[in-house]
Order: C-alpha cells, then structure tokens, then sequence
C-alpha cells in the first residue's frame, strides 16, 4: 500500500498554492538561467569547436615580408629548420667569390696592360725610337689589338690556373673561419641548440587588406575593416544573415559590428573609398572577439570591423596587401602544452627557412593564444561559474525557507506527529513524508527549469553572448555539466538542509510531540524585556518567537544587498575607471616600437619635442607569493609590465638614488599584492627560465596596470640590451615621424576606455534586469517568511480582533517588526556587502591579469538599500491584507496547546 | 483458556517519578496488574493518579524509572527504539482526547493512515461503514463535529487490526450522547475484531462497560476488580 500520507502533498500543494508558486517560480527561473546558461555556453563551445573543424580555422598564423616562393612554402610546411651554418657559409661564399673575382680581373688587367707594354717598350728600343709620346701611343696600339688575346692566353696558362685556385681556396677557407667563430653568437640568435623536433604543417594563403570602412558614407572614417577573399579555402565564416558576396559590388560583415553600427543587410558602407552593399552578416570563428592586434588590451567591435569580398574586389582594393598564411599542423597537438611546444618548434623552423629564403616575418600567432578566438570562451566559462555560485547560493536561501515552514509545520501538527508516532509511524517515514514537499518542488523548478533553459533562457544566454561577441550561430546541445549543476546540486542542496532540519526537529520522542512540549531546553521563565511599554515589548516577543525566521531573512538580505552592490557598483566601477583613465596614462601617447633601430639598423628617431624614449618588457609574478591569497585566485602567474625610465623623465619620477635592482611599483601593483616600501619583489620571464629579484623602493601613482619601473640604464644593464636601447617613446603629442611598420602598439586614453566602454556595452542591459530580480527576489524572499510569522499568530491576531484591536494596530504588532528588521538589516547588509564586493573583487582579481578596484557612487549606496526596501513595501502591502483577512473564529477552533 | 495467553499484558511493580529533588513527584509507585487477551480494561482515576502516564508506558511511548510491561512475556524494556516503534505498528492502536486527524486528509484517507501500518489491515471501507462514517468518508475533519471526528481517530486505531486499544480520555471532549455512542463502538470493536481494549478515563460510568476495572490512586493499584456484572455501553448513565 502507498503512504497514504503522501496524499496530503498534492493537497498541501493546492491549498497553498500562492506560497509554492511563488517558490516554484523563483526556482524555476534560477534553475532556468543556470541551465541556460550552461546549455547556451555548451552549445556556443560546441558551435565554435564545430565551427573550428566545419569552417577550417587554422592552428595558427604568419604574415611574411612579401610574397613567399613555392620553394619556402615547401620548406616551411617541411617543419625543419633550415641549413642556417651552410646559409652563412654560402652566403659569405657568395660574398668571397665576388670579391675574389673582382681582386683576379683586377690583377689580370694590370699583368696583361703591363706585359703588353713592356713588349712595345722593347720593340720601341729596338727600332731606336725615344719619343715617349710615339711609344705610349703605340702601346695604346697594341693594348687595343692584342688586349683580348692576351688575356685568354693568360687564362689559360697554368701559372693563372694555380694562383686564382689558391686565391678562392684562401677565401673560402676564410669564410667557413669566419662562421665557425661567430657559430655560438648565430646559435643563440636562432635559438639553434634548444631542443627541436620538426613539425610539419600544411600552409595556405590568407591574404588580407586593413581597408578604412565609412559606414554612413560621409567620407569620414569610421572603423577599420579586415577584408578576406570570399573564396578562401580556409578560415571560412559562418553566416547568421544572408550569404557571402558573388559580385564585385558586395560585401560581407562582421554581424556583431553591424549591430554596434547600426547597419544591415542591404546597406551600402564605403569600404577602401568604393561602395559595397552588405549581402550577409558572419562571423569569423577566429575573431569571436573583435581584436585589431594580438597585443591589444581589448576587443573593439565599434573601431574594427572583419568581412569579405570577392576575389576581384579584392584585387582592386587599394590598401597594402598582409601576405598572411594559415598554418595547419599534419598531426593536431592533443593538449595545450603540446600545442605551446608545437608553436615554438614551429617558430623556429619559420625564422630559418624566411632567414635562408631572404623573407621577414612580420607577424606569427599561433591560433591557442590568439585573443580573437580565446577571449570570448574563456569569458563565457567564468560567467557560468559565477552565476552558478549564486544560484546556489540562493537554492540554499530557498532551502531554508523551506526547512523553516516545514519546521512550522511540525510545530503546528505535533499532535499528529505524535499519534502517528505512537501508533507506530516510524521517524524515517515521517521524514520522507516532510522531505517530499522540497525535493517535489525543486524537482519541478528542475524540470520546468531546465525546459526554460533549453529554450526561452538559452535564448536569454546567448542573446547575451551576441551582444557581447561576434559568434557563429549554434544548436541547443545537452550540457551535462549544466544538468549536474541545474538538477544534481539544487536536489542535493534542497535535500540535505531540509533533513539536516527535519531530523532535528523529529528527534524528540513521540511523548513530547503529544504533549507539544518541542523546545530542546526548557526555559524556567519566561525572558524578561526591558520596561518598555506595552506594543513595543510586545512587538519585541514576535521578534524573538521568529528568530529562526529572521535569521534566515537577515541571510538573504544580506545576499541580496550584496547582489544590489554588485549590480550598482559594477558599472560605477567601470565609469569610475573610465573617468580616471586620463590618470591611468604616463603620457597621452604611448609607443611601443618593434625595437630601437629600423630595419635599416638606423635609430628610430623623431623630432616631436615632447618624445620620450623608454623602455618595456613583460615578466611574470607568481601569484602564489602573496600569502593573503594563497589558494585562491589561479595560482598562475600575473603578467608585469617593467618600464625603464629615462633619468629626470618628465612623464615618471624616479628618485635619482635608485640603483640598479631597486624599483618603483604602480599603485595598482601594490594594492593587489599588499606590497610595501622594502619588499622583494621576484619577477621571471615567461618562456625562458631567467628570474629577477627587485627591492621595492617606492609607489609610483599608476592604477592602470600591474607595471614596475627603474631607470633605463639599470633596465639596458638587467636584461641585457645596448647601452643606450630603448622600444618606446612617451609622448604628449601624436609622432607623425615614425613609420607605421617600426611602431608595434600606441596606447591612448581610448585603448584604456576601450576595456570599459565594450563592458559597459555587453553589459548595460544585463545589469538593469538583474537590480529588477534583485527588487523581486528579495520581495519574494520577505513575502515568503513574512507570511510564516503571520501564519504563526494566526490565532493570536485572531484572537486580538475579537478583544477589539483594529486591523491597523494589530498589523503595527505583526508587521512592525519585520520592517524594523528588514530595514536595520538592510543597511548592515548593505555594509557588509559593500565591504565583502570589495573583498570578492579583490579575490576574483586574483584570478585575472590588472586590477581594477570596486567603486559605488554615494546615490548607487542609498538606491542599494532603497530597491529592497520598494521590495519590502510590496510585501507589506499584501500582509496587511492577510492579516485583515483572518476570520475572528480562528481563535475559537478547538486547539490542543 | 491456557495461563500464558490469558496474561497477554503484564505490568510488574511499575514505578515512575517526575522532577528532581524537592520538586520530584512519584506518579507510579510500583503498579501491577495482568490484562487478559480481548478483555476490555478500564483504568480508572482521578486527575493525577498516573493512569495516562501508565498508559503511555504501556503504549512504550514513555519509559518507566523501574518494574516492566511485557506483552505475550516480550519485555518492552529490552527494546531498542526502532522494537518499540515495531511494537507499537504491530500490537497497538490509539485514540487520543483530542483526536489529532491530519487536517487535509479526508475521513477515508485518515483512516488509510492506520491501514498503511498494519500487514493485514482490516477492510477500509467496512471500518467506515462499522463507524457510520460512509457519508462523511470525502470529508475533511474540520467539516466534522467533534463525535464524527472521535469515530475517525476509533477508525484510524482499530483498522490497524491491532491487538491492543489503547484509548486515552476517548470522550473527555465529548457530550453525554456522543460520549455513549463512541464508547459503543469501542465496544463494537472488541467484540466484532477480539481486540484487547484499555481504556483510560476518570469517569467512574464508564467502568461499568469493562471486564476489568483498575483503580488507581497516587500511583498504586487500590482496587484491581473483574466486572461480573458488565453493562453495554449504551445503557450507561452518568
């Protein structure tokens, strides 16, 4: 036979069904995002490795000099590294012959004209003639009749044979000298003794032009766009609207610029100064996110644009041409580091074959680190994790909730628990029977939840990630994480608070339940309140019967105040920063050069007085060092920037008693690893194993990067550079001296505002419907206890209607106290989750490269408080209602107590 | 009739005592009696003899400090929880002053509640009709007057078939007429199904109806008397 208790739950359920619909709900649309979340991120991960197969994105890329010849291709795709001892024996052969030669034809010139002048000299004595002139033109004479002869005679003649052989022999042997000497010093450059294993690879031609893009075709510029060849058999887009261009006169865009520049399909744009008209909307699987460069600190969807063309447009465009080529591995590397060892054997391999090929590389990516393609991803999974933790989070709220009206419950049916458990109802099945409510309802919030999540909240999710990323389009697949982490740990978590609560309250034995004697210690007396009057004192007991209530109140009100920080405060941070970008620059410009000489070995030079030269490196630190957060964060390492400074620098003071391995560090550097005057700081390179140790000497006010910084020439003599070498300039004023190919990077203050601006666009939207659910989750949240208390004392206000209280007065005692509460644990709330997002910000920062410090406007604090307290009024507005709806025969039911 | 099964319930020099010290109370003070297998047993006393708290021991629901109860010679101290907990879905039925029915359970579906115990319970629906409850079996109890929802708790304890009813105060919140009517059907019980019934009560009426009467008084026995001349319950008068 079934439980026939068990009837009770569909009963319960319909009897209170405002109650479980309000539960139902929330935890449908908590189930619902995480799950959309999770199904979204899947499907997205799944739609871009697909992607990566289907659309055939390269393992990596290079961009050469010029064009190359088939005979470097097949080089290149050989994976070896080339012969570089017999290119400079072969080199400096070449060079040798030509001098050799060049020093033979000189001296056979001067053995023939003398030879032949000596003869006409002897026939001239002969004869008897004096007259200089007569013999000089007579020489003159024979040189012309006999010059040609004489020299083939004297080519042939063994005695030449001899002396040219030895000359060349000498030479040769000179040069082959000469290489071996220099062997070590050629070595190190080409990184020749590092362990090595050929790689080979197939390449393909991916030539691109950077193009200027006019999208409402006023002659102004207004973004940059890299065009591809639409037939390109690699690398190929995904189309989310429309197809690819077939005629001259079309183009294909990036779909997530589109948007941002509010353009379309059947648009005309002028590209490369001719008009296109847009036919599709795609994305590149490898510019999920819009990054012009690979050492760009942030994507720009606004300023840089990605499309295609067709091949004739192509041609005819006017803008330099990239002779970039896709590389592709013959054997795919399985894990990332024999993706990273890959790249490096690759690397060297390309800078031999281009040295013996007389090419240059410009650029070489390999497709695992490139920003475009990875940033988007490992974005989306921290995302998912950090809504995960608030879903549980507030999973946990809800189980408390439930654990306390179930408690209530038990409370309220102690009799019957106790003829149950005396006519032999056993404590298990009573606790299955009180557990089936929780697991029924979570159950339900899992399954409507995850439907939700397979489609309307997918939608949200990815809806969410277009807005942020160029994405291709995608497929709903099943998550299984999403599945553990949307039905497993909500069941689990439901599970486990509400029996770790039933258990304690089932535990007495079934006499005390008979006897509604619950309380685990009994108190002699009753608590004694201070001497306040009657309705204070009174208000002050409805608090301490609903202490349980309370506390678990005051635990979401702090959840929820902590939400409400992040929702206000996020975007204040990020205007904060932005705000503060014009502090966060040495300079308006800032120019980092491909190195100090160009590529003819001259010094990059300009004559803009405000120009500063400076030097910069990137190391590492171990974030593990810092002890405050050990365990937490990565545990990886944090990028540093090392800037080394010209003394009397007018953009960076630097004491000038620093001495070499003594540095200054950003405010930015300091405040994220708690460093101070005197510490030591250990910094490493990231790929070769060489590591520093510096003494910080001082802060130097700078929040927009983790940077340390020493004077130049300490800098030149630590790492090993020229005296006098220096990679960047600092700059009030634009250079327009320096050529584009020597500069590497500039940063401005857009580039800065560039990280803050994109945030704020991706997510404007997002924040304004979290503080909206923050408003009517924590209303949920107090409706959902507010209404226990009331039920509670459903009989006592009952009671206090017939002895004449109004419905006012007697909502003043009920209400009264919840709204004192609420409204003090509010503004602690509101304290502690200001000082805890500051504390988490810290913490999450841990796990990322910079720091960023959390910030809340004065208004955004006040609106924190005030969004819960609307959420609250709504609450009381309806138990008001209850209250005056409780019939005065309440009181005269027959009650046990 | 052989000796053992006649003494089906032993209860041997039972004491029990409240409190510490000087608030210490001794509400058992060493109670014996046997009740014999189908006899309907009343234990009769004033407010405080002990008579609900002997009940709630025998029930094993409370532990005495001394002495023990055994049933068919099964001493109920030697039981761990989950034995007493078998004991009672086994042996015994309750019905309680207050009739503690689960208020959103209907009539039928509260007595299910003692059917879904038993291994052989008895038929649902003739527990109703024994009852006169077959008109109100889709009822919920707050649709019950107080008699009605008396005979649903008599339901919930007898459908268990057990072999014991225990009734505390069974009437204590009834009238006179409804009082008689449960009493009836207590008594319907214990001859329709054999089932042992103790009865606890202060009403010296009701121990006419008994096979054995119990009279305590400060927590000992003073009178332990079989009724030779028992009564029907409907003839009571009080």
């Amino acid at each position: 036979m079934k439980n026939p208790l068990m009837k009770r739950i569909p009963k319960e359920l319909a009897s209170d069904w405002h109650k479980y619909l309000v539960i139902i709900v929330f935890m449908v649309v908590m189930i619902g995002v995480i799950s959309g979340m999770y199904v979204g991120h899947d499907s997205m991960l799944e739609a871009i490795a697909a992607g990566r197969e289907a659309l055939r994105i390269e393992d990596g890329s290079f961009e050469l000099s010029k064009k190359a010849s088939s005979e470097l291709l097949a080089a290149i795709e050989s994976g070896q590294r080339a012969d570089v001892r017999q290119y400079f024996i072969d080199e400096g052969l070449r060079e040798a012959d030509e001098e050799v030669a060049e020093a033979i034809e000189k001296e056979l010139d001067e053995t023939v004209r003398n030879r032949i002048e000596r003869a006409v000299r002897e026939q001239c004595r002969a004869y008897g003639i004096t007259d200089e002139n007569l013999i000089t033109s007579r020489i003159e004479a024979a040189i012309e009749a006999n010059y040609d002869d004489a020299i083939a005679q004297t080519r042939e003649s063994e005695e030449y044979r001899k002396a040219a052989d030895a000359a060349y022999e000498k030479a040769h042997e000179a040069v082959v000298e000469a290489v071996d000497e220099k062997w070590d010093e050629i070595s190190d450059e080409y990184d020749l003794n590092d362990a090595f294993e050929a790689v080979p690879v197939t390449v393909w031609e991916n030539f691109y032009r950077n193009e200027s893009e006019d999208n409402n075709n006023d002659g102004e510029e207004d973004a940059t766009i890299r065009l591809f060849r639409s037939d390109s058999p690699v690398n190929k887009a995904s189309f989310l609207e429309g197809r690819a261009p077939e005629n001259p006169g079309e183009i294909a865009i990036d779909r997530m610029h589109a948007d941002n520049v509010g353009v379309a399909v059947g648009d005309t744009i002028t590209v490369g100064g001719r008009p296109f008209e847009i036919v599709g909307l795609l994305s590149y699987v490898n510019y999920l996110t819009l990054h012009e460069s690979n050492t760009d600190l942030m994507f720009d969807a606004f300023g840089f644009d990605v499309g295609m063309v067709t091949p004739e447009a192509f041609s005819v465009l006017p803008s330099r041409l990239h002779y970039n080529y896709a590389w592709f591995y013959a054997e795919r590397p399985a894990d990332k580091v024999s993706m990273a060892d890959n790249a490096e054997y690759f690397l060297k391999a390309l800078i031999t074959q281009t040295l013996v090929n007389d090419s240059e590389i410009e650029s070489f990516v390999p497709e695992y680190l490139r920003q475009a393609s990875n940033f988007a991803p490992s974005d989306i999974d921290s995302d998912t994790a950090g809504t995960a933790i608030m879903c549980y989070i507030l999973i946990a709220v809800i189980a408390f909730v439930f654990a306390i009206t179930i408690s209530n419950t038990i409370e309220k049916e102690a009799n019957v628990i106790g003829t149950l458990r005396a006519s032999g109802y056993t404590k298990r099945e009573l606790v299955v029977h009180y557990m089936t409510m929780p697991v029924i309802v979570t159950l339900i919030g899992a399954v409507v939840g995850n439907a939700l999540g397979y489609t309307a909240f997918r939608k949200v999710a990815l809806d969410l990630y277009y807005n942020s990323y160029s994405m291709p389009a995608c497929e709903p697949t099943f998550s299984r994480e999403g599945f553990l982490k949307t039905t497993v740990i909500p069941l689990a978590l439901m599970f486990l608070i509400n029996l770790f609560v039933i258990l304690k309250r089932l535990q007495l034995s079934p006499l005390r339940f008979l006897r509604r004697d619950l309380r685990k210690t009994r108190r002699s007396k009753a608590r004694r309140l201070p001497a306040w009057s009657f309705l204070r004192r009174f208000r002050l007991r409805v608090i301490l019967q609903n202490v349980s209530n309370y506390a678990v109140l005051i635990f979401g009100v702090i959840f929820i105040e902590l939400m409400l920080c992040f929702a206000f405060g996020l975007p204040d941070s990020l205007t904060h920063y932005s705000k503060k970008a014009p502090d966060m620059m040495f300079a308006e410009y800032q120019y980092m050069l491909m190195g100090s000489k160009d590529e003819e070995g001259e010094r990059i030079t300009t004559s803009e007085p405000t120009a500063e030269r400076f030097s910069s490196t990137s190391l590492k630190y171990a974030k593990k060092h810092n002890a405050l957060f050990e365990g937490m964060g990565s545990g990886g390492d944090e990028t540093v920037t090392v800037y080394g400074i010209l003394d009397e620098s007018a953009y960076i003071a630097l004491p000038d008693a620093l001495k070499t391995g003594e540095v200054f560090i950003s405010t930015a550097f300091r405040n994220k690893f708690g460093l101070k005057e005197g510490d030591e700081i250990l910094l490493h390179e990231e790929y070769a194993n060489k590591s520093y140790t510096f003494t910080v000497r001082g802060v130097t006010e700078y929040d927009g990067g983790i940077a340390v910084f020493m004077k130049n020439d300490s800098f030149n003599e630590i790492f090993d550079r020229d005296e006098d070498a220096f990679n960047g300039f600092l700059s009030r004023k634009k250079l327009t001296d320096v050529e584009e190919k020597n500069i590497a990077v500039v940063i401005t203050q857009k580039d800065i505002t560039k990280v803050t601006n994109q945030l704020m666009h991706s997510m404007g939207q997002f924040f304004w419907i979290f503080k909206i659910a923050m408003v009517v989750l924590s209303a949920a949240l107090i409706y959902l206890l507010a209404k226990i208390i009331i039920e509670r004392n459903e009989q006592p206000i009952s009671m206090a209607k017939i002895l004449g209280f109004q419905n006012g007065e007697i909502a003043s005692l009920y209400i009264l106290p919840t709204a004192i509460v609420v409204t003090v644990f509010a503004l602690i709330s509101f304290v502690m989750g200001y000082f805890l997002m500051i504390w988490i910000f810290k913490v999450f920062m841990m796990q990322m490269d910079g720091y960023f410090a959390f910030y809340m406007t004065p208004a955004s604090m006040v609106l924190s408080v005030v969004y819960l307290l609307v959420g609250y009024a709504f609450v009381s507005v309806i138990d008001f209602v209850r209250i005056k709806r409780i019939p005065m025969d309440e009181a005269l039911k027959n009650i046990d107590v | 009739m052989a000796q053992s099964e006649r003494q089906f319930l032993e209860i041997v020099d039972l004491k029990k005592s409240f409190g510490e010290g000087e608030a210490r109370q001794d509400v058992l003070r060493g109670v014996d009696f046997t009740v014999e297998k189908g006899e309907v047993c009343v234990l009769l006393g004033p407010s405080g003899s002990g008579k609900s708290t002997l009940l709630n021991i025998i029930g094993g629901i409370d532990k005495q400090d001394s002495g023990y109860v055994a049933i068919n010679g099964d001493k109920l101290e030697d039981m761990d929880e989950k034995q007493l907990t078998a004991y009672r879905r086994l042996h015994l039925g309750y019905v309680f002053q207050m009739y503690n029915l689960i208020p959103n359970l209907n009539v039928k579906e509260n007595i299910e509640v003692g059917a879904y115990l038993s291994a052989q319970p008895l038929n649902v629906e003739e527990v109703l009709t024994t009852l006169g409850l077959q008109d109100h079996k889709y009822k919920y109890p707050n649709q019950l007057s107080g008699g009605q929802q008396q005979r649903v708790s008599i339901g919930r304890a007898v459908v268990k078939n057990p072999d014991i009813l225990m009734c505390d105060e069974p009437t204590g919140a009834l009238d006179y007429q409804t009082s008689k009517e449960i009493l009836a059907l207590i008594e319907d019980c214990n001859r329709k199904y054999g089932t042992t019934v103790i009865i606890v009560t202060h009403n010296e009426a009701i121990s006419k109806m008994a096979d054995h009467v119990i009279r305590l008084r400060d927590g000992v026995v003073r009178h332990n008397i079989i009724n030779e001349a028992k009564m029907p319950a409907s003839d009571l008068e009080w």
